[in-house]
Order: structure tokens, then sequence, then C-alpha cells
């Protein structure tokens, strides 16, 4: 009898676990199905961080994809470097280049009905760089006048953002800046806040609101739900005033890499985030399912070798390792060729692509000579990569031989392999990044005495040119200027800029109208998106 | 039996603690924090500094750990850097469908093991006894990644029967078929790759008790084949197999991170999988508890369950 009863207790156990796992399909699952509503399921391979797009930790694009759907930004950035208005309808350079006036959609509302105005955005930008708010990225509000190098605003000072009028927003900045280079630059760092939902907040607690666990923004989907780090489901915002999404939900998944495309064939997903994820191989068996393979026209990727000029002292064998490299032969390996090998950082699609240093072709005898001249000893140097570029690494490793250069390569995560640069225990690094349109994008923030990740012994002659390319608003004098930078880079080779990759996308024919190119610079039309269900 | 409960816990605490100490240590050890990642590598040493400040990483490593026990004795797991949750309120979104998930493969296991395994014993040579050979070598030999990855190529991309990932359709309204639509390839890799020891104990546990002198006794008298072999037979050999099956939890429920990783499973283990790669290391630690605390929990289950199986085993 006794023995029964701890069966029946076991049995109740089992149970209740079980109506554990069930109550939790009921919670997260999507609302609407009964009703025949139209859902678009949206994969990604990578979770977002916490809901609040001024609390991001990773900073990644799969955050700041999220929060393009629940916020709002200034204007929309096609994959070209062109712009559409989106919470401004306009916008005008002003006060002799130095301020940018945008007139914002009177249109727009929060999700909440609350209309949009610049008030919202001036306090968006105040609150945001007060000294006491623990907003992270808050360096990228240092551009503005009245704040300090780290985007703290300063007591006394003429703070650069303010509501001219009710849908007037002026934005002024410390060095001159054309509104095309401020939204290219940062038009995916800033969106618009409910302020109005925020007053009488200390600045030093608006990240702990429960408000950011069911978010109110102004962007095309509203919040519904969401499993942290799993699932979100959004409602589309039926008042948003670049048009009303064609789909009642956006449900978006994690999905591992591995599955995305296999899950896009059986219909689990409509979308996945990011192209790029397929490779040429898989492409037949995509187009078999009868999906549609599209090659980017832009590129959304960009390779480089990092080093650590502190262990790598020389600038001759820094060099000398640029000549080694085949880099044609390294892009064939790892983006079957879908790339354009690059000896600068600047991208092909930028305005400033004619400045941009050539990629030098290989030359095993120049590069002995230069070990030779800088008396390299031999020593190996320790090569950081993640796990999927371990197969890049080795093809490095073996034209670094056969210049004589010997390295090790250890695989490593992410966050070891930064971390590693960073405390200089790696001598290089394999690390690829989203690009911008702008010259700076990658050197200004990699040159700067709080983030030197090159380890170089002088920035000074960086950091000038940085500041005069910066502060030049002639477009030829600027040219010449970010020319000289390359000149730079080029003859010291503080890290080795391989290729811009412009990889495979897969779309499936369930939704229609989508930019996909676009979603690397953070953004995508889903207001546009037509569902063909 | 409530004394040997009673001193069964007081023999895990230390154990429990221990597996934390050493989780905190080991995670501490791993190069880079969430600071290294703020902002994909490129932010400035001040905003660097003032993270690390604010989730107390400035501190020394002995303080952390007691802040973190501290916090875990009031119920307070912490807070997620990456998510902006309370870890208590993550690991509860998860915990059920990784429960789940892993209770369904681990029954699977058994569902296939135990009448697999004694038909194999009860007639050796016999096709049976070749299936659960069969069965055995591609359990023990095949990774899970590998059979995930075929399992979705064949029944979700080729066959279009299951779902390739998640655990319900959007707009299905978490009915309990289309739960059970996506449980079943997850589940099926669970309990495939775990079938091999559980199957291979089965079966030499059965050859061994169908071969002693109370089985032939009980022929002898005239009871039927299948009384032999399930009452007399099969419960004598369960405990071996209950030994297994307890010896395979812990791997189980690791192996679970891969399997609901690859199926996009909303359980504990993708949970994991990105706050290693995040270093959420609230996230880790709030996981390593619960799931030292499930493999600890189910251990003295097992060990209870013993004494319902076996009479000779005594709780003193």
């Amino acid at each position: 009898m006794r023995r029964r009863s701890i069966l029946a207790a076991a049995l109740a156990l089992v149970l209740a676990l079980s109506a554990c796992g069930g109550a939790s399909v009921e919670e997260t699952a999507a609302p609407g199905g009964a009703g025949g509503a139209v859902t678009v399921n949206y994969g990604i391979s990578n979770p977002w961080d916490a809901l609040m797009p001024y609390y991001s930790v990773s900073g990644s694009n799969y955050a700041r994809i999220i929060y393009d759907k629940i916020y709002d930004r200034l204007a929309y950035v096609h994959a070209g470097g062109t712009l559409s208005p989106r919470g401004a309808e306009s916008w005008e350079s002003d006060g002799e280049g130095y301020a940018v006036v945008f007139r914002l959609d009177p249109e727009a509302v929060f999700h909440d009905g609350v209309p949009v105005t610049a008030e919202h955005w001036a306090e968006t930008f105040r609150l945001m760089t007060d000294p006491a708010c623990p907003t992270l990225g808050k360096a990228n509000f240092a551009l503005l006048t009245g704040t300090d190098e780290n985007g703290n605003r300063v007591e006394g000072e003429a703070f650069g953002a303010e509501a001219v009028d009710e849908y007037t927003l002026r934005l002024t900045f410390k060095d001159p800046t054309t509104p095309e280079e401020f939204l290219l630059d940062k038009n995916r760092e800033f969106y618009v806040l409910p302020t109005h939902l925020l007053e009488g907040v200390d600045p030093a607690a608006v990240m702990d609101l429960d408000l950011w666990e069911a978010p109110v923004g102004s962007g095309p989907c509203k919040f519904v739900e969401q499993a942290a780090g799993s699932r979100l489901t959004l409602a589309a915002h039926t008042d948003y005033h670049l048009g009303t999404p064609d789909f009642d939900y956006l449900v978006i998944t994690v999905v591992d890499k591995s599955n995305l495309l296999t899950a896009l064939i059986a219909g689990d997903l409509d979308y996945y985030a990011f192209g790029g994820s397929v490779t040429a191989e898989d492409a037949p068996a995509a187009e078999a399912a009868g999906l549609e393979v599209l090659e980017g026209t832009v590129p959304n990727t960009f390779f480089e070798l990092m080093l650590n000029c502190e262990a790598i002292s020389d600038a001759r064998i820094r060099r000398a390792m640029d000549l080694a490299l085949d880099r044609e032969l390294l892009c064939r390996q790892a983006a079957q060729g879908r790339g354009m090998v690059t000896g600068s950082s600047i991208s092909p699609a930028s305005p400033y692509a004619q400045a941009a240093a050539g990629a030098p072709a290989r030359d095993l005898e120049e590069a002995r000579a230069l070990l030779a001249e800088a008396g390299y000893d031999g020593r190996s140097y320790t090569l950081a990569c993640t796990s999927n570029r371990a197969g890049l690494a080795a093809l490095i490793q073996q034209n670094l031989a056969e210049a004589g250069i010997a390295i090790e390569i250890e695989t490593v995560d992410s966050a070891a392999m930064f971390a590693g640069m960073a405390d200089g225990i790696y001598d290089m690094g394999i690390a690829s990044h989203t690009p911008g349109a702008l010259p700076l994008w990658f050197v200004e923030s990699r040159f700067a005495g709080n983030n030197n990740i090159f380890h170089v012994s002088d920035l000074a002659p960086y950091t000038q040119l940085i500041q005069a390319i910066k502060g030049e608003t002639d477009q030829g004098a600027r040219t010449a200027l970010v020319e000289e930078l390359e000149g730079l880079l080029a003859q010291e080779r503080p890290f080795l800029p391989l290729w811009f990759g412009a990889a495979l996308h897969v779309q499936s024919p369930t939704v229609e109208g989508i930019d996909y190119a676009s979603s690397s610079f953070s953004n995508e039309n889903v207001w546009e998106w037509v569902v063909r269900k | 039996m409530a004394q040997y409960i009673r001193r069964r816990l007081l023999t895990a605490v230390p154990v429990f603690f221990g597996i934390t100490l050493l989780v905190f240590l080991l995670t501490d050890l791993a190069p880079g924090d969430p600071t290294d990642l703020l902002g994909e590598g490129a932010a400035g040493a001040e905003e660097q500094a003032a993270l690390a400040s604010a989730l107390g990483l400035d501190k020394p490593l002995p303080v952390r750990y007691l802040l973190w026990l501290a916090g875990l004795l009031r119920g307070d797991l912490g807070e997620s850097v990456h998510y902006g949750q309370s870890v208590a309120s993550l690991i509860a979104q998860r915990l059920g469908p990784s429960l789940l998930l892993v209770g369904a493969g681990v029954g699977l296991a058994v569902l296939i093991a135990l009448p697999l395994g004694v038909l194999a014993a009860w007639r050796p040579r016999s096709l049976w006894d070749g299936l659960s050979n069969g069965f055995t070598v591609a359990g023990s030999a095949v990774p899970g990644f590998f059979l995930a990855l075929a399992a979705i190529w064949l029944f979700a991309v080729r066959l279009r029967w299951l779902p390739a990932s998640g655990m319900y359709a959007s707009g299905a309204s978490g009915s309990l078929s289309d739960l059970l639509r996506h449980l079943i390839l997850p589940a099926g890799v669970i309990g495939l790759t775990n079938v091999g020891g559980l199957l291979k104990q089965t079966r030499s546990a059965c050859l061994e008790v169908l071969g002693e002198d109370y089985i032939r006794t009980a022929r002898a008298k005239g009871l039927r084949e299948g009384a032999v072999v399930v009452r007399h037979g099969l419960r004598s050999a369960l405990i071996p197999v209950l030994t297994t099956l307890l010896s395979h939890i812990p791997h189980i429920i690791g192996g679970s991170v891969v399997v609901e990783r690859v199926f996009g499973w909303p359980g504990m283990g993708s949970l994991l999988f990105s706050a290693i790669s995040g270093r959420d290391y609230s996230v880790i630690m709030g996981v390593t508890a619960v799931m030292a605390l499930a493999v600890l929990g189910t251990g003295l289950l097992l060990d209870l369950v013993y004494g319902l199986v076996d009479p000779r085993v005594r709780y003193e």
C-alpha cells in the first residue's frame, strides 16, 4: 500500500511536470491563430538583448533589428547608402554645416496613441545623455554639442538636441556634419522613446522600469509578448504613419544557424534576418524547394585580420604579412568567392571608395625581403578565431608559413577573442563587421585613446587625421585627407583588411517586397512587406 | 525512510554548493566578460568600466561568489545582463519546456530499451537481438547533433511530415497536437542517442536473470512464459537498468543543450548556450543551480524507487 502511494506520488509529479510544460505553451502561444490572423514567422540566429534600445549590452545587429520593429528612427537607410523618410519627413543642413534640422512626420504616433513630437526626441536625447543614466552606447551621443567625449551631458553647456517647434527637431554637432553623414553613421543608434511615460523617473533608474518588459514605441510593430531570448510576438501597429504592415502578427523565433534554411524550406519560417547564412552549396537545394536565391549587390560584411602592434611591433613584419596573404583564395574559401578583396576598411559602396587603398597583390619575395630587413627572428604569433573560421585561419597560417612567418591558431568564442586582443593575449584575430558607408566607420572607434584594440604605440598620427577629416566640409579636401589616412594605414598596417562580402540570401515566396539588403543597416521595411499566404 | 531522505539531502547540500563554486570559478576563468562584447567590441574603456562596475564585476571573485550565494539564499538569482529580466523569471519560462523535452526523451528511451532488451535476452540471436544490437551501436556511435540534422533533413525537409524547429507553430494557440508534432523530432533524438546504453544494460541484466534457478522453477511450476519473463525476469533486471538510467540523467540533461539549440526549443539548454556565449554570468549560475538540483533530485528520486523495485533494499 505504501509503495503504491509513493508510485502514485511519482506519477503525480510526472504529470505536474508535463503540465508545467503545457502551461508554458499556452502562455507563449502566438495569439490570433484561431481567428485566421495573418502571421509572418521570422527567424533569427542569435537572441536579442533587453527591449530597451539604449541598454543593449551586445549592441549587435540582432538586437537593433528587433528595436527597429518596436521603435522608430529618424530615417530609413538603404543598402546603397541612400535615405528615405521614417520618423522625419525631411531634413536639411543648418548652422553652417554644424546642425541638422529634421521635420518630423506629424502622423507618427506611439503604440498608446500619443503623437510623436520633437519634444519626445529631444527629451530622449536629454535623458540618455544624463550622467546618472546608465545608457549603453552613450558615446554615440558624443557628437552632439554639450556632451563630453563619453556622451555625458555637460552641465551649463548648450545641449545639441532641441525641439524648435512641435514637429521640428534640431541637432547641433561639435564638427561640421551633413545630414546624410549623420544618418548613415548614427541613424541606427537613435530611437525615440515614449518620454511621456517617463516623466518624473530618476534617470539612474530608467533602465530598471517594467516598461521595457512590455515596451511602448512608435515603430511599425507593437509588443505583444516574449520568451526572452527565444521568441517574440509583435502585432502590426495599425496607425503606423508609413503604412500598416500586411500582417497581424510578426513572430520572431531564435533558430540555430544550422537550421535556418531547413526551417525556411519546411515552411516553419517565412523569412530569416540577415541574408548570408546560405552557402553556395546549399543554394540549389533551396531553389529546388521553391525558394528564391538572391545575390547581394551591396557588401554587408567586412572581414579583417586584427593585429597586435605591440607584439608585432615592426611595421615591416605587418606589411610582410599583408603581402603574404592570398586574399582571393581566402575569400573563395570563406565566402565562396562572393566578395571583393580589399586593402581598406572603406566600403566599395561608399562615396569615398575612390580614396580607398587597393588590395596588395600577393608577393612572397617582397614579403621575405621585408622580414629579412626587419630581422624577423622566426617567433610564432598566436592567431585567435571563432570555431566557424578555423578553416580560414588554417589557410592564413599556410599563407604566412609560405613567407616564413609562423603562427599558432587558438579557437575561442567571440568574447574571448575580443578580450584577448584587448588584453594583448593574442597577436592576431579574425573578425567581421557590418560596414558603414562613411570613410571613418571602422577606424574612428578603433584608433581612440579609450579603445586602442590594435595596441598602436602612437595614436596621434591617426587621431589627428581623423579629426581633420571630421572637421573638413569641402568634399575634395576631405577625400584628399581620407587618401592620406589610407596611405598611413597601408604603410603601418595596424590591421589587415581582407574583403567585403555580399552573400547569398534565400527568400520564401510567402512574403514579397522585402528590402533584405538594407537589413545590414539594421532596418527592415516591414510596413511594405506583402504577405502571400 | 524519512531519516534516509534527510541524510541524502544533507549530503546533497555540499555537493550542490561545490558544483556552483566550480562553475563560478570556471566561468570566471574563461577569457572575456560582458563588457568585452559591448558595442560589438568597439566600446570605449570608460563605458566598459562603467558597465563592469554596474554589474559588480570590479569586485574580487570571492566577494562576487558570496554575493551570489547570499542572493540565492534569499531566492534572488540576480538579473540577466542581456535580457534585463530577473534570472528566476527567465528560468521559469524555460524550465517547463526543458522538463517536457528531457522527460519525453528519457521516456522514449525507456519505452524502446525495456521491451527490446527483454525480447533480445529472451530470444538471443533472433531478429529482436539483431535489432537491439543495431540500436545499441547506432545510439552510441551517432552524435546527437548529426542525428538532429539528419532527422530535420528527412522528416522536415524531404518528407515534410514534421516541423523543423520551435515548440509550436505560430497561430496554433499552443494546442496539444501541435506541441506533440514539434516534440517528436527533438525528443526522438534525445531518446535515440541515449537508448544504446540502456538497451545494452537491459539485455545483459535480463540474460543473467533468465538463467537463474528461480526462473527455471517458475517455468517448472507451469507459469506462462510472458509472466516468467516480465514478472520475474524483468523486475529483477530493473535494478541495474535503473542504475544506468540514473547515471545517464546528467548526460541527457547536458546533451539536451545541443538538441534544444538545433531545434530552437525554448528550454534551459538554449538559454544556457546563449548565456555562455554572451558571458551572462547570472544566467549561467542560475541555470547551473537548477540543473544541479535536477540531477541531485533525480538521484534521490531513483534511490527511492529502488526500494519499490527491489524488496531487499532497506533505507537504513
